[in-house]
């Protein structure tokens, strides 16, 4: 009862025209940042940061949130329509969606795709209102020995998942964690690495590193020769899906729904792993795997309920412990600490306006995502067809407007720049740089965290193990740290790897 | 020999962990008890040169350097040199001059495109972005050091 009077004091705060007005511009603004290749969620918020420093924070939260689960129902439609991922998330969806819209069926692709979307976003923000305040009072027993224990699960998880070796991926969390030792240290006041630039002394942001990784490195390796614009244009009667194929598509739904909540929950990439995961296990349980590659409805179905799950359920950690799972979420939780409220436990109690306005504006939301989506269809397919040639320089230039905004400093675009050099090389030697950016940004958190247990128990680890939440999630990294191994030393192929190359084989 | 990928990727990253041990050579490490400023960055400078050395070795039989696509090199080369000056540009000509100088460059020099359609394309573009950023939603654009 108590969440169900919380959830009305959010509906009353997320109804209001004003914040409705707002989750709408998030919604429309994700939608197209979803769509639209090169800018994914990261860089769309970013961009956007700045202009909601003026807004409260309800508003600005609500509209940066809208950015990135808006994002995940757009970027299904380029990955349909043109085969190109507007996001990294839709990548499995480019497979079976593409092959469905060149058989005529593209209509029913982005319709199963957008009720997809609409059944596992409101899957997890229902499992988000039920999770987060227990979740939360939970929470507020976590010491500095238990966010350690708990970043170091968050970084193991990433590299187990990760589809690129496990070494690779420790490697680039190490080089994050490195680039988060850049600027003052915060126990001792010592400069670190700045070489007297005053801009770093506050350290690297976390904006120009992602937006050049992700924004301009794509961009960088990109050619427009290489992009071709033949969209697959749908008639608006084509959208509903036959019967046949909404029978296909409730299981891969409710599987990928519950799937991408739980993944989502766990620090790393969650929206783009749990898209993976969905694939491989659709495909492993269907009848007729053969049709997988060739417009199998359970292939966008599953998928897409998956990172829009995930998308939702990567809050329950911001909202309830104060720690990012990614950078979209990193972001966030900057835009928060700028307003002066600072995410964690004590967020639901102190904050219960803020807190249950935006998990209600997020049921508001996947509802406007639903309506924007398919009848506007038309509308996204004609920004479909802006040559590339003219599209990427406005994103460039977008991103130098989001990257100076968010601290008015030249030196973050130079940042930017180098970073999007960085990413075009880590892509070519085939490294994954999610984990980097998750590693730049625990890392202020994972040093003082450890730095204080260290001090707490006076220099002895058995800190770690004498507490029980911390020796549970330290017995769980070291778990899925074996795992690894063992599928990296003995089966030399293990089921990442596997799932990777099917998912190359079927594109 | 030939060049692999995975060793130039994995000596990068050992001479990256390298800089950083001379880097943070002058900061304290600390004990145990009460850590100092150098004990992290020390520690993950070593994490970084023991994965990158079994990266290199386990390296082997990966692709070679010239297997790896470089055709979009000087695509990416170019865009990253025009994005260099217009940065350089920036704090001194402002968003209005940098802006069009940017996107001009980008579709003249990189993509061939018609000068005309460029220029009315580069400057239509800065505009609606200072019309959205400036006016709208009253954001600060540099306005350039060289007219304040």
């Amino acid at each position: 009862m108590e969440v169900l009077s919380s959830l009305a004091l959010g509906f009353s705060v997320a109804l209001q025209p004003d914040v409705l007005l707002y989750a709408l511009i998030g919604c429309l603004v994700g939608t197209l940042v979803g769509m639209l290749p090169g800018i994914g969620p990261l860089a769309g918020i970013s961009i956007l940061l700045p202009l909601t420093f003026g807004l409260d924070p309800t508003k600005a939260l609500i509209m940066l949130a809208g950015i990135y689960y808006g994002s995940q129902y757009g970027g299904s439609t380029t990955s349909i329509l043109l085969r190109i991922p507007g996001e990294a998330a839709s990548v499995m969806t480019c497979i079976d969606g593409n092959a469905m819209a060149k058989k005529g069926r593209a209509g029913a692709a982005l319709c199963i795709a957008a009720i997809g979307s609409f059944v596992a976003g409101t899957f997890g923000v229902i499992m988000l209102t039920l999770i987060a305040p227990p979740l939360a009072t939970f929470a507020l027993r976590f010491g500095p020995p238990e966010y350690t224990a708990l970043l170091v699960l968050g970084l193991i998880f990433l590299a187990y998942m990760s589809t690129t070796s496990l070494i690779r991926t420790l490697l680039m969390a190490v080089f994050g964690l490195l680039l988060g030792m850049i600027g003052i240290d915060v126990v001792s006041g010592h400069f670190r690495f700045s070489f007297d630039i005053p801009e770093l002394g506050d350290g690297i942001g976390i904006v120009p590193v992602a937006v050049g990784l992700f924004g301009l490195g794509e961009i960088l390796s990109t050619p427009s020769r290489d992009v071709k614009n033949d969209v697959v244009a749908p008639k608006f009667r084509e959208l509903l899906p036959t019967r046949d194929e909404m029978r296909q598509s409730a299981g891969p739904i409710a599987r990928g729904s519950v799937l991408g909540f739980f993944v989502g929950i766990i620090p790393g990439s969650a929206h783009i792993i749990s898209s993976f995961i969905s694939y491989a296990i659709e495909r492993r349980i269907s009848k007729h795997p053969e049709e997988f590659g060739k417009g199998a409805v359970a292939g966008v179905a599953g998928p897409e309920s998956a990172n829009n799950a995930a998308s939702t359920g990567a809050f329950v950690p911001m909202l309830s412990l104060g720690i990012p799972t990614g950078p979209v979420i990193a972001v966030l939780m900057a835009a928060l600490l700028i307003h002066g409220i600072p995410p964690g436990p004590s967020l639901v109690n102190e904050q219960p306006k803020l807190f249950w306005g935006f998990v209600a504006s997020m049921y508001v939301g996947n509802l406007m995502l639903l309506a924007l989506n398919l009848p506007l269809v038309g509308v996204f397919v004609s920004i479909l067809r802006i040559p590339y040639a003219y599209l990427y320089p406005m994103i460039i230039m977008f991103c130098i407007i989001g990257v100076y905004e968010v601290n008015n400093s030249v030196v973050d675009v130079w940042i930017m720049l180098i970073f999007g050099v960085v990413g075009y090389l880590l892509k070519k030697f085939r490294f994954d740089p999610a984990p980097l950016v998750l590693g730049l940004v625990i890392a202020p958190i994972f040093e003082l965290s450890l730095r204080q247990s260290l001090i707490m128990s006076g220099g002895s680890f058995t800190i770690f193990y004498q507490r029980p939440i911390a020796l549970v999630l330290l017995l769980i990294s070291a778990l899925l740290l074996g795992l690894a191994a063992w599928g990296a030393f003995v089966a030399r192929r293990d089921w990442r790897a596997k799932m990777a190359a099917e998912a190359g084989e079927s594109a | 020999m030939k060049l692999r990928a995975d060793y130039i990727a994995g000596g990068a990253f050992v001479a990256l962990g390298i800089v950083v041990f001379v880097l943070g050579w002058d900061l304290p490490f600390g004990r145990i008890t009460a850590p100092g400023a150098g004990m992290l960055p020390k520690l993950l400078a070593s994490m970084m040169i023991a994965f990158a050395i079994i990266i290199a070795v386990a390296g082997s039989h990966g692709e070679t350097l010239r297997e790896i696509p470089w055709s979009d090199f000087s695509h990416a080369a170019l865009v990253i040199a025009i994005a260099a000056i217009a940065t350089l540009l920036y704090s001194k000509l402002g968003f209005l001059l940098t802006m069009p100088i940017l996107i001009f460059a980008l579709l003249a020099v990189v993509e061939r495109r018609n000068l005309v359609m460029a220029a009315v394309f580069a400057v239509s573009l800065t505009l609606f972005a200072y019309w959205l950023f400036a006016i709208i939603l009253k954001a600060p654009l540099e306005s350039g050091s060289l007219w304040t």
